[in-house]
């Protein structure tokens, strides 16, 4: 039996997060967020429009008013974003605000990934027949945000105690 | 519709966001039961493919400082029903509170509260 691998784990005494992927894994995560970063600026690929929802579905007109006003934030934001991943990316224990932004950077990367794959909720993915390189991807970064999730579960410590 | 005064509103809550969207961990909990009349938009969370079910619950309680269990239950809601209240309050409080949920990723939306 060999023992699970985690590729992130919560260290609530340090308030940070242990990365422990291999470094292949952090190659791929760097060469993802390169490209992404590029799609973001150019903002030409259509399926980014699933990173800018929008806020009012029954007022066209407040929606772009929205849209004006937020829009550069939330490029700006997902730009930072990619600028604290590839800060840190071989850093073996990451402040946890830090981590933040990679959960950012990971589940953005799989809205793009899964609006350009088209995924429906009725899609189950069947791992020995994934052969595309982006299905394979948008499962790894899944599994990797599962995790991200479990191991930053201890900043919400405090709401729980309510 | 939109004047310039709504803009300047807004926009104070851009500037809350700054310099780093970090700040905004703090938890601002208005829980539903609170929600108060004079408080006519509420914020809707919608039902999507891709974004896991752990991450939305992380998110609720992340940005809302609401319980696992309650984001837990608003989390099931979206994925059963299509579509959950998350939050509520005036234009600028539910405007700020889907920007937040749209940095996030979730698929948020707001509209007046038909119920109040």
């Amino acid at each position: 039996m060999s023992e699970v691998v985690h590729a992130f784990l919560g260290r609530p005494d340090l308030n940070q997060v242990e990365i422990r992927l291999d470094n292949e894994s952090r190659e791929v995560l760097l060469g993802l967020v390169k490209q992404f970063r590029s799609m973001l600026i150019d903002d030409s690929d259509q399926s980014l429009e699933r990173l800018y929802p929008p806020a009012y579905t029954k007022d066209s007109e407040l929606n772009d008013e929205y849209d004006d006003l937020v829009h550069d934030d939330l490029l700006k934001e997902k730009l930072e974003s990619i600028d604290v991943l590839e800060k840190t990316i071989w850093i073996e224990s990451i402040e946890l605000e830090d981590f933040f932004a990679w959960m950012q950077v990971i589940n953005s990367l799989r809205l793009v990934l899964g609006t350009r794959l088209n995924v429906s909720e009725e899609d189950e993915f069947d791992f020995e027949k994934i052969h595309d390189p982006e299905q394979t991807l948008f499962v790894w970064l899944a599994l990797l945000l599962e995790e991200a999730v479990t191991a930053s579960n201890f900043s919400l410590e405090d709401f729980n105690k309510r | 519709m939109g004047d310039f005064g709504e803009v300047v509103a807004h926009r104070s809550w851009i500037a809350m966001m700054n310099p780093s969207p970090i700040e905004t961990i703090e938890p601002a909990v208005e829980e539903s039961s609170e929600v108060k009349h004079d408080q006519p938009w509420i914020v809707i969370v919608w039902n999507d493919p891709i974004n896991l079910m752990s991450y939305v619950s992380f998110v609720l309680q992340k940005l809302f400082g609401y319980s696992k269990e309650k984001a837990d239950k608003l989390m099931l809601e979206v994925h059963h029903q299509g579509r959950a209240v998350v939050s509520a309050g005036n234009r600028e409080r539910a405007e700020f509170d889907v920007f937040r949920l749209h940095g996030h990723g979730l698929w948020a939306t707001m509209e007046k509260d038909s119920s109040s």
